[in-house]
This record gives structure tokens, C-alpha cells and sequence, in this order.
């Protein structure tokens, strides 16, 4: 057995105790069983178990900190954690040794797996290195055995082997005949998909062809058995073996005649009402593993250990990789999250993945309550904030997210000269007052709320222009009536026509409350809890949309609500269920409907209910817009798209923020004001050594692409020149309103032809009135021409070494113009020019 | 740049394949790996080896063609029907030297959507999926560009008609590179690439001069920031000077190099020298050209006098003889060179129009039946698929969504046309399209 160990490998063997030996022996028993090659095995072992650098530990942990077990012979396996001289959480569970204080009541076995024996209350004590800690065992008298229900026990089959994922038969249509609900969230309509058999059918309820799943006059013979078994073909392969726990509860389930659940039931004391996985944040060194446990917490305040029943799935395998049962590896440097699914039940880790721990941590001065959450996060996963970001990196930053604009020359040698320790928050308070930040907010509003029409761009600038509290515009441009600005964006959505009352819906609940519920249309938001019906009584609120053409030609389209119903000239539809086909009510989403005299205005009714303080998206989903702006990405990316499985990074920050956003009166500017104050904002692009990789901890600034709007104004800024633009529009995209943009600034072939022989970095940059001609006529010298430019564009200095060779090329030119010019086409297309950084 | 899903999922298998799949998940390979690979096979499956087409032509019949007056003649019609080169197919009177090219062309008369806006419908027939305010669809353009790449350098989806740029008609969520490269009206005097020809003023050493310059102004910040987007925009810029400076693209462009023969016979109007740029461009490689032209006068939208023009007028005097003499030239030049089982050419609007005349002797719009022809690239002309009513304003028979017909291209091209994307947020999009969000189907009897 040893001889296939490698010499570095023995070398371990030889430290280890007798007791770790014998336990390795068995683990290569495994190995060799299950045709695991043993080195990738042992680099784990090295480093989970024996390596000698886990001394000097600072604190110790046990979870779960307390442990309810349901009765006789339930169990629960423990984390023993330990914090070591780095400040890094170490996984000790397989190193630890452990006792139980009251050996009668349970035991422990040597990886930290408790059983109970008896009712009682009782410690666990785990020990490593002469530390230790404890944690608290209450296992009940009663003796509860947990009676079968379909909805856990198969549920739980189903969803650790991902059978009932969105890939498989959890898909809309189901998989080869075989329709499940995601992750067994409707786990009755999943009975009825396997005892009777049928598939879902978008647009009716007829189910298809039905085969039943099971087969109770011969168990054995049942699809649900032979299908993953591949004793007949299957599409997915071998997902269960025979033999196996599993197959025999199914099996069992099977001949004891296929019940939902089996009699006598308290349903209460099964009801799972949360799960939790631990530890819920994790910081690990490439190739460092740490072992997740999920634990069921259950209506009557008992817990079942259910790790390896459920199923694990990292975000992204790059960084960190998972097992069947629960391991996980560090990989490459970054963070992300791992999801842990169970019937009915999500809940997820964050893991971040670091090069090298931050023993002396600095102290990071903070301006507001958005640096504590951003830096005690950062704090965790050892970042060291980058430091304040110079005067100019902040003057440039600030002038384009508050205002669009780069500031003239003189202004950026002003702030530069100035040396008052306010002129940041001067600054900021000057911009917030400032007609081009109404300007410029204007155009970001008129982004997402699609303004083509421009009476209704006049209203948003006034809006913007009168700091509008946030929830007032909304109402005002949901509940719309009448010609006048809100209303006219029913008009941009539709052409012609008013939108269809579905669209209309999906359209102000991705604006407002950050959520695409459009695949709920026709079935059940296969990422998501929002059902067909829930999608159908919101719509609802549109059903009597309509448009009159009173036939002047100022004013075509008047927007009312027809009792009628939909339509042009109220034709008295109704807004109907595309599955069944039946009328549908208007209904809250969560499943209020609607009171008597709301009747009278439904998409006012919608409105209010919307934008109130209560409502559990509307706020934080403008925050998260408003700082996805401001920092490239949102707390919750993309910005629109708030899902269960595409979590925040920083969730009580999000709170905060919505929270402090409903306190001032839904009142953007100071919002706004807030962000652009916080020492996050104001951190540096230079990375340091621990930041270079964070995408997501907001630990530096990351350059963002400056959109095609905001890229021209700069570039007729450096130069001086309006217009001459050619097809700039065309190849940078701007985008057609008519659905919500999603901004792509990515570069392309269009863009490069255009860069290099387009009328923008061409004819533009060789006329006689611009920047470049003053310069020329002037005479400036190419010092001074390189520092204006470098002004303008960049609102720096030129560093020496970049004034010498630049000197040099200047020099090097047959003539002066075209020196200058070639300059500017080089200024303009810079990374640091085409991004605000 | 981002590695496509398959790509970094090919790698893995690769650097992976070694493992027993009963010990997948032990390793990092998890179930949804899994899954795609499984969905990989089957794609596979559904590629066909035979595949003719190389590329497609679209003529594209903006403002929407009467169906009636066209290739569905019906007697409320204001043309007779007449035979064509194929016994038992009539078309429209006014479409005479197109009827002896009948054999080469499918006719559809049971095509349907149910959108009466322009834009709308425009987007619709790019994507073939209804528009929805929440997201946009990617052109079957841009997918054709993604699926096949481009041959020779020569970019694979050139749309030549700017005007057209359509939220639809770009490459929505596939990325900026699949965007169709914009050519406007060859038939203009000034006709230039606008960014595909270098001002007199800049010469290929001063792109160089140019980019020295640009060197030295990134160059700290470069050592600091490793961008992607910088390095692919440097690649792109190395592409596009190749590009410009490329004798193949100067020519594919230059419609100077046809005779003046053939160039009156494709007709000296901006439709007519569309189609021969088409033709050029997919002779040098490019993989689907829009050609139109019909954006001037409402083109084809013929609501009556003074908003598009009297129908029958129209149709009689300018937008048929057009169409008739562009269409029968370019079947015929494409076939002279060879090109015809090569390239698919289609001929289409957005929608139809009303069964009826209106007062003002117009024809409004009609999405819900209208007519296309297709042919070439394989596909089996000399037929008709579906039926229209008695007056041809529904559907009698066989209705065919606009992604049936993209099915049936994508099965002429080679590509599974079962296959979807995923947008970034996981919204499955299929890339043929067929009515209830049912996948397309190739219309059997034209592949």
C-alpha cells in the first residue's frame, strides 16, 4: 500500500501518529476502490491535516454552536475552526480529537460525528493543541423520529443529484418526458409529475402523454428506479447507484404504495422552516480546503444535519471548487459564492480565495457609514483599501459621474493648486448645484426610464432639476394618465399601439423594483420563486390601459385607463391567463389583492404599493442602480436582476442604504451626495499587493468605460471641435430606447475602423478652430502642448518620463500640425481616456 | 475578452478527460458541466454534413409588400395573375422577368406574426422573436456571424442600409463583435466606406506615427491596470488596419470594378447597387448581407395618396419593376458565377398588407398573413408552402413563424438550429424561434 506513496508523501507518514496512519490506510482503502489518484488525494491531506504550520492558534470555534438532535441515533458531525497566526480561519475538524462530557447521552466519533444515545443535555469538547472548546448537545427525550414525507425524503434525492435542476427535468418543459419543479419547490405538483405521469405545457394545462414514473404492482420495474440506474437509457447517465441508501428509500417508498406522506403525521414537526450553511464566510489559500456543513433548522426549534444530502455548487470553479460532499478547495484568487441547495430551500456561502493573509492590517480612515461596511468586508477577506486616490484621479472621477463632463484646463489647475483640506467636499457640493449635474443625471434617468419622447424627457429633467423625491416619480409615471410627460413612455414601448398589459408590467417592475419577471409569463421563473400566476396578477393592473387618438396633431396618443379594457379604443378585452385561460384579478405580489376602492385606479393602486416604505424592493433597487453607477458594478449585479441566486456582496450595506434613502425622503441628490463622500469612492485605482484582484470588494477603483455619450463629450472637449462625428453613434452604440439598454461598451472592429479612419479621430482632430490650432497658433511649446493636453484629457500632469518621449515623437514629425494632431488622436484613445478610473 | 462557455468547457473536458464520470463531481466537474456536455453531443447531432450554403443574401422589402399584389394574387387584387416558369405557381402581373426565375424561388404565403408597427416588425423578422420592452434579441445576422465566422477576413454581416440600425438588427447580449459592419447607398455618388478608407491626409505610416504616440501615453498606466478590453482593442485595431489597408476588402467594396452593364442591370437605385454590393460581398466571403434601398418614399409602405403613395400606382410604376429587374438579375448573375447553390437569397418585408383598399387607395398594415420568396443555397425552389384565405388576409394553411424560416436557413447553413444562448442573466434564447416559444422547424419540403 505505502509503495505508491511518493517520498514527500512518507515524509508526512513518518510525523503522524499511530491512530492517523490507520485512518490514512483506510482512506487509500477508498482511494483505490474508487479508482482516485492518490497524489491529488494527499495534496490535500498535506494541507488540510498535517501541515506543521497550524500553531500558535489566536481563537478557536465549534459549529454549530448548539446542537438540538431529534432523538436516539440522530446525528450531527461538528467544524472545529481555528484562527491562526495569519488571522486566517483554519479547517481543524480532522486534526481535532473530541469528547462528550456525558458519555451516556452521545458519542463522538474521531471525525467530530456526533450520535445521540439518549435524551439529556450534554457538551461536546473538541481539543487541538491543547485548546479547546465546547459547544452545548440537547437531545430530546422524546425519542422523534422523523415520519416519511415525499416532499423531504425524495425531494431531497432529487435535488442533491440535481436531477430537478434547470438543466435537467427541473427545465420548464422537463427532460425526455420527465417534468420536476427547480430544486422540488412545488413538491405536490412533482408527486402528481411522478405518480402520474405528463409534462408542463406552456401555453395550456394539458399535461401530454402520461406515463407514471413509479410502478407499484413491481417497485423495482418503476421509471424513477430504472432511468437514473441506466438499467433502460439515459439521457443524463448514472445518477443514482442500485443498492444505495438512496435507491432503497425510494424503492421502500415505492412498495409501501407511493403515499405523499405516511400516517401518523404531525406535519408541523417535520416542516423545515430554514437552512443554514456553515461557515457562512470563508477566506482560503489556494489549495487550503474547509469542509461546509448545512444544517436543517426545523418548525419545532429541532435541527437535522442534512450535509450530504443536499447539493453543492460553486459560482465559479475558478476560484473555488466543491465536492459531492461539501469540501471545498481554494483555487485562484478572488471571491464568489457557493450555493447549497436543498427541496424547497436555498442558502449560500461567500468564499474568497487570497494569495497571502495581511498580518499588520493598517487603520483605513472612513468618512461615512458606507466605508464601515465596505472596509470591515474587506477587513474579513484581508484587502487593504487601496490609498485616497489623488487630486486628480478625484477631480476627473467626480466632474464625469456627477456631471458627465471632464472640467475645463483652468478649473483643474485651480483644484490642483488649491490646498484646503475641504476643496474635496467643496467641490462635491458645488457639482451637486450645478445645471450640468441636472443635465447629466437627466440623460442617466432618460436612460433607464427610456425617454425618447421629448415631452417626457422634460418632465424627467424637471424632476431631476427639482429633486423630485424618488417614490413621487415613480408613482407618477406608473399610474400615468393624459398626454402629458410620464405617460408618454406607454407610447415609446409599443409603437403605435399601447404596449401589451404584460409587457407594460415586466417593463416598470425591471425600472422600479430591479426584477425581470418576464420568463414568469409563460411559466414559472425557472430561476425563481415568481409563479405564472403571480406574473399574470400583476398584469393585471394594465389590463385597461388604453389610448384614444383624439386627432390633433399635437397631441395623437392620450393615455387613460379604459374600464372597457386594453386596447386602442377599448374593446373590452380582459386580461386573460395564457395557461388557462381564465379571467385574471389584479394581485400584489405577495398575494394581497386588491381593496374595494383601489378599483378605481388600478395601476395607482400598483403604484402605492410599489414605492412604500414597506415594499421589500423598491428602494433597494434604485440604491443599487445609483451605486452601480458610481462604482461600475451594483451591490447587486446587474443592477436589474435581484434574484435568490445572484446575491448581494455586502447585504446589510444595501439594507443600510435603502433604509437611510426611505429616511431622507427618497431624495436622490443627497444620495448621490453620500456616495461620492465615502472614502470608497474616493479610494485609488493603484492596487496594492493584496487588491490586485478584487472585482467585487470595492477595495480600489476600477476603471469604467466611459458610454458613447459621455466618451463624445470628452473627445469634443480635448479637441474643440462639435460635430464631424461620421457614424460615431453607429459604432459605439448608442442605444435605441425602446427596450431598457443594457449598455455594452466592449470593444469591437467597428469601433477600431472608426478609431483609425472615421470622421471623429480624422477630420475632427485636423480643423483650424480647435484646441489644436490655438496651440499652433500660439506657439506653444510642445512642453506646453503636451500639458494642456494631458490637462484636458487626463486632468494631470505629465509625468517627466512620458514629457521627454513625448518631446522626442513631437520632435520627430515633418510638421507641426500634424504632430499635434497625431498627439491628440493618441491622448483620445488611451485606456486612461477612455475610461473613468 | 471572456472565454465562450464551450471553449473553457472544451478545456476542462480536455484537461479533465482522464476521469471516470462516476468520479466527476469528486473534481471539480459538476452536474451543469456535465449537462452542457450532454447538450453538446446532441447538438452535434443535429448538424447536418451536407450543408450547401455559404451565405445570405437578404433583400429586404422595407415598409412591407402587398402579399395579394405580389406572390399571393388574389382577385381582390389590382393585378392579374399570371404563370410563371413553374406549372401551376402564378404571381403577380407586375412581377414578369421574376416569374421566369420561379424555379429558383420558394414562395411562402402563410408567413405571420402579429406586430403592425414598422420598427417592431423589423425587429421581429431580424430575431424572429416578438420584441418585449425588457430585452433585446440578437439578429439572425450576428448569429450567422457567430455560428460560421468570416471567410478571407471579409466581415461576416454587412447591413447595407445604416438607416436600419435597429436595436434588432445588432448583436444584442452575443457581444459588440458580431455587430454588422454599416454600408451606406453604393448607388450614391459619394459612395465610401466612411471607416473603411483612410482621409488622404492619413497614410499607413501615420497610423503608425499615431500609435507611437498612444504607446507612450499608456504605457505606465498599462503596467498597472491589465485591462482585457485594452488588449482587445489593440488586437481590433491591428484587425481594422488590415482591413483598410487589405487589397480583398478594397475590392469586395469597389462596385467601380463591375462593368456598366451589369450595374444597369441590378439598376442604378439604391436597392438595385445594394444587391450587387451584396453579391460582392458574398462572393469575397461574407456570410449574411442586407441589401435595401426601399427607405426613400416609405418605400413599400403604401397607405394611400400622400402617406406612402396610392397602392396599385405605386407598385405598377416603381416598387415592382425594381424589385422584378434586381431579383431576376442577381438569380441570374449569382447562378452565371456558380454562387446560387452557394448563397441563399431571400426577399421579404417586414409584414404584409390589408386584404382591402382603403379609401384613400392605400393598403395599411397587415402582420397576421403576407408572403416571402426564398431560394438558392440548396433550398428547393419551383413551390409554395402554405395557403392564404380567399382574399389572402389569413393564415388558411400551415402558418409559418419567421423563425420557421430561420430554422430552415440555419439547417441550409449547417448550423443546429435547435441550439439556444444563454444571456448573461440565464434567459435561455432559442436562435430559431417558432410561435409559443416552440423551437423552429426547417420547412421540410424546401431542405
Amino acid at each position: 500500500m505505502f509503495g505508491i506513496l511518493t517520498e514527500n508523501q512518507s515524509y508526512f507518514l513518518k510525523m503522524m501518529e499511530v491512530s492517523k496512519i490507520i485512518r490514512l490506510c483506510r482512506i487509500c482503502l477508498l482511494l483505490v476502490l474508487f479508482n482516485i489518484p492518490v497524489s491529488l488525494w494527499c495534496k490535500d491531506f498535506q494541507i488540510a491535516g498535517l501541515n506543521p504550520d497550524i500553531s500558535g492558534l489566536m481563537e478557536m470555534k465549534l459549529l454549530p454552536n448548539k446542537i438540538h438532535l431529534l432523538g436516539k441515533n440522530s446525528t450531527q458531525q461538528v467544524l472545529v475552526l481555528g484562527t491562526d497566526k495569519e488571522g486566517l480561519v483554519r479547517d481543524l475538524t480532522k486534526i481535532s480529537s473530541y469528547s462528550i462530557i456525558h458519555p451516556e447521552l452521545a458519542r463522538v466519533d474521531l471525525k467530530g460525528k456526533i450520535t445521540a444515545l439518549a435524551g439529556g443535555q450534554t457538551f461536546v469538547k473538541a481539543e487541538f493543541q491543547g485548546q479547546t472548546i465546547t459547544a452545548k448537545i440537547w437531545v430530546n427525550n422524546e425519542n422523534l423520529k422523523l415520519p416519511f414525507d415525499f416532499s423531504i425524503k425524495v425531494g431531497r434525492i432529487l435535488t442533491k443529484r440535481g436531477c430537478n435542476s434547470v438543466e435537467c427535468h427541473g427545465s420548464v418543459g422537463g427532460k425526455g418526458g420527465f417534468k420536476l419543479s427547480k430544486n422540488a419547490g412545488s413538491p405536490r405538483e412533482d408527486y402528481r409529475w411522478i405518480t402520474e405521469g405528463g409534462t408542463f405545457h406552456v401555453l395550456t394545462t394539458k399535461t401530454g402523454k402520461k406515463i407514471p414514473r413509479i410502478n407499484i404492482e413491481q417497485p423495482a420495474q418503476s421509471l424513477l428506479l430504472l432511468k437514473p440506474t441506466t438499467s433502460v437509457p439515459h439521457g443524463g447517465g448514472e445518477r443514482l447507484q442500485a443498492e444505495s441508501k438512496d435507491y432503497q428509500i425510494m424503492l421502500d417508498w415505492i412498495r409501501a404504495g407511493a403515499p405523499y406522506v405516511k400516517e401518523p403525521l404531525k406535519e408541523v414537526s417535520v416542516q423545515v422552516e430554514n437552512l443554514v450553511a456553515m461557515p457562512r464566510q470563508i477566506v482560503l489559500k489556494p489549495g487550503r480546503t474547509q469542509q461546509l456543513l448545512a444544517v436543517s433548522y426545523l418548525a419545532n426549534g429541532l435541527q437535522e444535519d442534512v450535509s450530504n444530502q443536499v447539493r453543492y455548487l460553486s459560482n465559479n470553479e475558478e476560484i473555488v471548487s466543491v465536492t459531492v460532499n461539501g469540501l471545498l478547495t481554494g483555487h485562484g484568487v478572488g471571491e464568489t459564492e457557493v450555493q447549497v441547495l436543498a427541496p424547497g430551500h436555498t442558502a449560500s456561502v461567500t468564499v474568497g480565495v487570497i494569495s497571502k493573509a495581511v498580518i499588520s492590517y493598517p487603520n483605513v480612515a472612513r468618512h461615512n457609514f458606507i466605508d464601515d461596511y465596505i472596509f470591515d468586508k474587506a477587513r474579513k477577506f484581508h484587502l487593504v483599501p487601496s490609498k485616497l486616490s489623488t487630486d486628480s484621479e478625484f477631480l476627473r472621477r467626480v466632474c464625469l459621474d456627477l456631471t458627465g463632463t471632464i472640467p475645463p484646463v483652468s478649473r483643474v489647475r485651480e483644484f490642483l493648486d488649491t490646498s484646503s483640506p475641504e476643496k474635496r467636499t467643496r467641490l462635491i457640493k458645488i457639482l451637486l448645484e450645478s445645471p450640468e449635474f441636472v443635465d447629466h443625471w437627466s440623460w442617466r434617468f432618460t436612460d433607464f426610464l427610456r425617454a425618447k419622447n421629448p415631452i417626457y424627457k422634460q418632465w424627467i429633467h424637471e424632476a431631476i432639476g427639482l429633486n423630485k423625491p424618488y417614490d413621487q416619480l415613480a408613482r407618477e409615471r406608473v399610474a400615468a394618465q393624459g398626454f402629458d410627460g410620464p405617460s408618454r413612455h406607454y407610447e415609446d414601448m409599443g409603437g403605435t399601439a399601447v404596449p401589451l398589459p404584460q409587457n407594460a408590467m415586466a417593463e416598470q417592475v425591471r425600472v422600479f423594483l430591479g426584477q425581470r419577471l418576464d420568463c414568469a409569463q409563460c411559466h414559472d421563473h425557472p430561476y425563481e420563486n415568481w409563479t405564472q400566476n403571480q406574473f399574470w396578477g400583476l398584469t393585471a393592473f394594465f389590463g385597461r390601459l388604453s389610448n384614444l387618438h383624439p386627432g390633433f396633431p399635437q397631441v395623437d396618443f392620450v393615455i387613460l385607463d379604459d374600464p372597457e379594457g386594453y386596447g386602442t379604443f377599448g374593446k373590452g378585452a380582459k386580461v386573460i391567463h395564457t395557461r388557462n385561460k381564465l379571467e385574471v384579478q389584479p394581485q400584489f405580489l405577495d398575494g394581497n389583492m386588491i381593496s374595494e376602492n383601489q378599483h378605481d385606479d388600478l395601476r395607482l393602486a400598483l403604484a402605492e404599493w410599489m414605492t412604500s416604505p414597506e415594499n421589500p424592493y423598491f428602494s433597494k433597487a434604485i440604491v443599487n442602480r445609483i451605486w452601480g453607477y458610481f462604482f461600475g458594478r451594483g451591490i447587486v449585479d446587474p443592477v436589474d436582476d435581484f434574484r435568490s441566486n445572484n446575491l448581494p456582496t455586502h447585504p446589510q450595506l444595501l439594507n443600510r442604504l435603502a433604509q437611510h434613502f426611505i429616511r431622507t425622503g427618497y431624495d436622490l441628490r443627497s444620495l448621490i451626495g453620500l456616495i461620492v463622500g465615502s472614502r470608497t469612492y474616493q479610494l485609488s485605482g493603484n492596487a496594492n499587493e493584496t487588491n490586485q484582484h478584487d472585482q467585487r470588494n470595492y477595495s480600489r477603483a476600477l476603471p469604467r468605460p466611459l458610454e458613447t455619450e459621455l466618451l463624445l463629450k470628452a473627445i469634443t472637449h480635448v479637441t474643440q471641435v462639435k460635430g464631424l462625428n461620421g457614424n460615431f453613434f453607429d459604432v459605439y452604440q448608442k442605444p435605441d430606447l425602446t427596450s431598457i439598454p443594457e449598455r455594452d461598451m466592449s470593444p469591437s472592429l467597428n469601433q477600431a475602423l472608426h478609431q483609425l479612419a472615421g470622421s471623429t479621430y480624422t477630420t475632427k482632430l485636423s480643423q483650424e478652430e480647435s484646441r489644436m490650432g490655438r496651440l499652433l497658433q500660439e506657439n506653444a511649446t510642445d512642453v506646453a502642448i503636451i500639458e494642456e493636453l494631458y490637462l484636458a484629457a487626463l486632468c494631470r500632469f505629465p509625468f517627466k518620463v512620458e514629457k521627454v518621449q513625448l518631446e522626442k515623437l513631437l520632435q520627430a514629425q515633418d510638421t507641426r500640425h500634424k504632430a499635434i494632431e497625431d498627439l491628440v488622436w493618441g491622448m483620445i484613445n488611451s485606456e486612461q481616456f477612455l475610461n473613468n478610473h | 475578452m471572456n472565454r465562450s462557455g464551450c471553449e473553457s468547457f472544451c478545456e476542462s473536458i480536455a484537461r479533465r478527460h482522464f476521469l471516470r464520470l462516476g468520479s466527476l463531481s469528486l473534481l471539480g466537474i459538476n452536474l451543469s458541466k456535465y449537462l452542457e456536455l450532454s447538450q453538446f453531443m446532441a447538438s452535434v447531432e443535429n448538424q447536418t454534413g451536407s450543408a450547401k450554403a455559404q451565405s445570405c443574401i437578404l433583400l429586404l422589402l422595407e415598409g412591407g409588400p402587398s402579399q395579394v399584389d405580389t406572390w399571393d394574387p388574389k382577385p381582390n387584387s389590382g393585378f392579374r395573375p399570371i404563370g410563371t416558369n413553374v406549372a401551376g405557381i402564378q404571381i403577380s402581373e407586375i412581377l414578369p422577368r421574376v416569374a421566369n426565375h420561379m424555379d429558383k424561388l420558394a414562395i411562402i404565403r402563410s408567413m405571420t406574426h402579429e406586430e403592425v408597427d414598422h420598427g417592431l416588425s423589423r425587429d421581429y423578422i431580424s430575431s424572429g422573436h416578438r420584441p418585449v420592452p425588457s430585452m433585446e434579441f440578437a439578429s439572425l445576422g450576428s448569429i450567422l456571424a457567430k455560428e460560421l465566422g468570416s471567410i478571407n477576413d471579409i466581415p461576416p454581416y454587412v447591413l447595407g442600409a445604416p438607416h436600419l440600425k435597429d436595436r434588432s438588427l445588432g448583436a444584442a447580449s452575443l457581444g459588440a463583435e458580431y455587430n454588422p459592419l454599416l454600408v451606406p447607398d453604393p448607388a450614391k455618388a459619394d459612395f465610401k466606406l466612411n471607416d473603411l478608407t483612410l482621409p488622404k491626409s492619413i497614410t499607413e505610416k501615420r497610423i503608425q506615427d499615431r500609435k507611437g504616440f498612444l504607446k507612450v501615453i499608456d504605457e505606465i498606466y498599462r503596467q498597472k491596470e491589465k485591462l482585457v478590453e485594452a488588449a482587445a482593442r489593440e488586437t481590433f485595431r491591428d484587425k481594422a488596419l488590415e482591413m483598410i489597408l487589405s487589397p480583398t476588402m478594397k475590392k469586395a467594396f469597389d462596385l467601380s470594378r463591375e462593368s456598366e452593364k451589369i450595374k444597369d442591370a441590378y439598376g442604378r437605385y439604391g436597392f438595385g447597387q445594394s444587391a450587387l454590393l451584396a453579391r460582392r460581398l458574398v462572393e469575397a466571403g461574407s456570410r449574411f448581407v442586407t441589401a435595401a434601398g426601399y427607405n426613400i418614399d416609405s418605400g413599400w409602405d403604401t397607405h394611400g395618396k400622400g402617406s406612402g403613395g396610392e397602392n396599385d400606382k405605386k407598385l405598377r410604376a416603381l416598387l415592382c419593376p425594381t424589385l422584378d429587374q434586381t431579383l431576376s438579375t442577381l438569380l441570374e448573375d449569382l447562378d452565371q458565377r456558380g454562387l446560387l447553390e452557394s448563397t441563399i437569397v431571400i426577399a421579404m418585408g417586414e409584414f404584409g398588407r390589408t386584404p382591402e383598399i382603403n379609401p384613400i387607395n392605400g393598403r395599411d398594415h397587415w402582420p397576421f398573413c403576407w408572403s416571402m420568396v426564398i431560394g438558392g443555397g440548396g433550398i428547393k425552389g419551383g413551390q409554395v408552402i402554405g395557403a392564404s384565405d380567399e382574399k389572402g388576409g389569413f393564415v388558411a394553411e400551415r402558418p409559418v413563424a419567421v423563425g420557421d424560416v430561420f430554422a430552415t436557413i440555419y439547417k441550409a447553413m449547417g448550423i443546429d438550429w435547435t441550439k439556444e444562448y444563454m444571456t448573461p442573466v440565464g434567459r435561455p434564447i432559442k436562435i430559431a424561434n417558432s410561435f409559443d416559444d416552440t423551437t423552429g422547424q426547417p420547412l421540410k419540403e424546401l431542405i
